[in-house]
């Protein structure tokens, strides 16, 4: 095999260029019609064949399988659709619209049946999923082109449930920590109509063994309920039972730590025990107990 | 096939990160002396190469008509030339159609690309797209790959170890060849370790860039006999073009394959493709398409898996070290056909399957597998 030496072509040189050439695409009336609707009043359009009963996104002027006229067969489609597919973007490259890493997904939209490209941004590249729900966010500015809609970003009134069944493991756990006011037991006492003397009475309190005000048992105890529907297991969990033993008094401007822990998995039900904990600043153990739950089922 | 139609000779440049010391001329040349060589054939209209079809791309040569400043060593000069810009492996059909036309009997095919002196290979593939709806949002082939690569892992659960094996093994076979890039060994966790690129693709699941030049002449019966002993018979052949948006296809189906494998498998009398093959040569431009492509073959029915029981070596496929090896993309499906002939011929030094009879080359061009040919060759 021949080899080549750098030394005999050292006279030798490259001579920079770029084949760019300024250029007009002509839209068509069907591809004009579809992003004019989209440019001026933020609709999206499809085209439907009465054959196949399909509906196609970007349009088209004919049916590719039934060779049907589709130019006069337009459907409003929904600024929602579903992601069917997706891939992580991390190279970079001077022609792509924002800078990695992004979300390159297939969009299908609400009504029609042929998803697009497009880029799905608010959602962490770990936690995107095929089958989320996501919301046409329009452009400001306009280029007469798809990027009229300027991304895609996940459906308002979405959420992200907590964990199901299989992804809890015992052993996580989860806390909340709150300041118990007197603002908070003024409130509670309003909300449970609990106006003991003890809680809202100091010279009364003065007579109690505790020597003054204490918090309702039921205000520290209720800062559980935001461990267990809002971070473990998380949204979606409906709570069969909540089991208390209180060991010591909440006073005002006390801070609670309610924490929770998985102890047991319950194959047969895919329910969930755990073990609760209130402890207050200066590390003393005020509550312990116990909940039974239902996690969340998984989503999709 | 009324006329058959056989490959007399081939030859292959080899694959470099970049020809600096060569033009794209100097590059053909390289591949038509050894060709004229072969074959004793020469330009003369009646005795000789009756036909020229060359292969290379406007954009990756950045000048349009790119065949036009190098007619003379293509052996287009003031003769017959056709070019193929959509993969290399069309020039065969396209030669193919001459000769059985009745029109030529004779010819010549050369492909030439230099990705290095272009800034970037997924600039020019990005260029493939429309300007109104999948430019804009910045695909590319990298990026369509990616959007197929987790469809079929969706569909198929193909993981990352699978990936992994098929580029280690390509490595190991790309050694023996070497007509190759220098490629260093590597192990499954370097590939593992390679950063991501397009999820679930790996820097290391991507063909090299590449610098390359490929070639071959057919002839008809008549004059294939008397050029060479044992010419390679282009026994089938079939081709199918996907939907352009890719929302419009399956992405994970390999629709195209499926059809362009069928044609190609009746037009050569095989009714089963399993166990028809002695070498396969498929375009691997990415680790996950070794498998996905063979299923679409019909080679590896139950999918991924075919890698962990053995299959690529089992089938014979990609003894060359295939395009992760290092070809580039416009060749692709040429250079399967040319390592194809070239096993067929017994010429494949190291890597030769012995008695190697009959052999299947693939190509495939567009994003996300939008176009695939697939190549049937036998020798008597």
């Amino acid at each position: 095999m021949t080899t080549y030496d750098k030394a005999d072509y050292k006279e030798s040189f490259v001579v920079k260029g770029k084949l760019a050439l300024p250029y007009q695409y002509f839209a068509g009336r069907t591809g004009s019609k579809f992003l004019i609707a989209l440019r001026d009043k933020k609709k999206i359009l499809g085209v439907r064949c009465n054959t196949c009963k399909k509906v196609f996104v970007p349009p088209r002027q004919t049916c590719e399988k039934c060779f049907e006229d589709l130019s006069e067969n337009w459907v409003e489609l929904s600024d929602k659709g579903v992601v069917t597919d997706f891939t992580v973007v991390r190279y970079a490259e001077p022609h792509q619209p924002v800078k990695p890493p992004y979300i390159l997904a297939m969009i299908k939209l609400d009504g029609a049946d042929t998803p697009f490209a497009h880029i799905v941004r608010g959602v962490a590249p770990s936690k995107m999923k095929e089958g989320l729900k996501v919301q046409a966010q329009f452009a400001k500015k306009t280029t007469s082109t798809i990027m009229d809609i300027e991304c895609f970003r996940p459906a308002s009134g979405q959420f992200e449930l907590g964990y199901s069944y299989d992804e809890l493991e015992i052993g996580m756990s989860a806390s909340f920590t709150k300041t118990i006011t007197e603002t908070d037991v003024y409130l509670f006492a309003g909300i449970s109509g609990d106006f003991n003397p003890m809680h809202l009475n100091e010279e009364f309190a003065k007579k109690t063994p505790f020597g003054t005000r204490i918090a309702h048992g039921a205000l520290p105890q209720s800062l559980i309920a935001s461990v267990l529907g809002m971070k473990l297991p998380g949204l979606g969990t409906v709570a069969l039972e909540i089991n208390t033993r209180f060991l010591g008094p909440t006073y005002f401007g006390d801070t609670v730590t309610a924490s929770a822990e998985v102890i047991e998995k319950l194959e047969k039900k895919r329910w969930v025990r755990l073990e609760l904990r209130w402890i207050n600043q200066h590390g003393k153990l005020i509550g312990i107990g116990d909940a039974l739950v239902i996690p969340p089922a998984p989503a999709g | 096939m009324s006329r058959r139609v056989g490959i007399c000779a081939v030859a292959q440049s080899t694959y470099e990160r970049e020809k600096w010391y060569e033009r794209f001329q100097g590059m053909c040349l390289e591949i038509l002396e050894p060709l004229l060589e072969q074959t004793g054939l020469d330009f003369a209209e009646d005795t000789g190469i009756n036909m020229t079809v060359s292969v290379s791309d406007d954009v990756f040569d950045a000048r349009t008509i790119s065949d036009n400043g190098m007619t003379d060593v293509l052996g287009g000069h003031l003769r017959c030339e056709e070019k193929i810009a959509q993969e290399g492996i069309q020039a065969v059909y396209y030669g193919l159609a001459a000769i059985l036309s009745g029109h030529q009997d004779v010819v010549l095919i050369i492909g030439h690309c230099k990705e290095s002196q272009g800034e970037s290979r997924n600039q020019a593939t990005h260029l493939a797209f429309d300007p109104f709806y999948t430019r804009p949002v910045g695909l590319d082939f990298l990026a369509a790959a990616g959007l197929q690569a987790r469809a079929y892992q969706k569909a198929k659960g193909l993981t990352d170890d699978q990936m992994a094996q098929v580029v280690v093994r390509c490595r190991e076979k790309a050694a023996k060849n070497p007509l190759t890039q220098d490629l260093a060994p590597i192990t499954a966790q370097d590939v593992k370790n390679s950063p991501l690129l397009a999820d679930p693709i790996r820097q290391l699941h991507t063909y090299p860039i590449s610098d390359g030049s490929v070639g071959m002449i057919l002839a008809s019966e008549e004059r294939a006999k008397k050029i060479c002993k044992n010419p390679i018979w282009i026994t089938g052949v079939g081709n199918c073009m996907d939907s352009f948006f890719m929302g419009d296809r399956d992405i994970a189906s390999n629709f195209a394959l499926k059809k362009a494998a069928q044609k190609a498998y009746k037009r050569a009398g095989i009714d089963n493709p399993n166990g028809a093959f002695d070498v396969i040569e498929v375009s691997d431009q990415y680790a996950y398409q070794q498998p996905m492509w063979m299923e679409g073959l019909g080679l590896a029915d139950s999918g991924p898996d075919w890698l962990d029981r053995g299959g690529p070596d089992k089938d014979r496929v990609n003894l060359s070290g295939g395009m992760l090896a290092g070809n580039p993309l416009l060749l692709g499906g040429l250079v399967r056909a040319a390592e194809a002939a070239t096993q067929l011929m017994g010429q494949a030094g190291e890597r030769q399957v012995d008695g190697a009879k009959r052999a299947l080359a693939h190509g495939v061009m567009g994003p996300a597998g939008q176009f695939h040919s697939v190549l049937i060759l036998e020798r008597d």
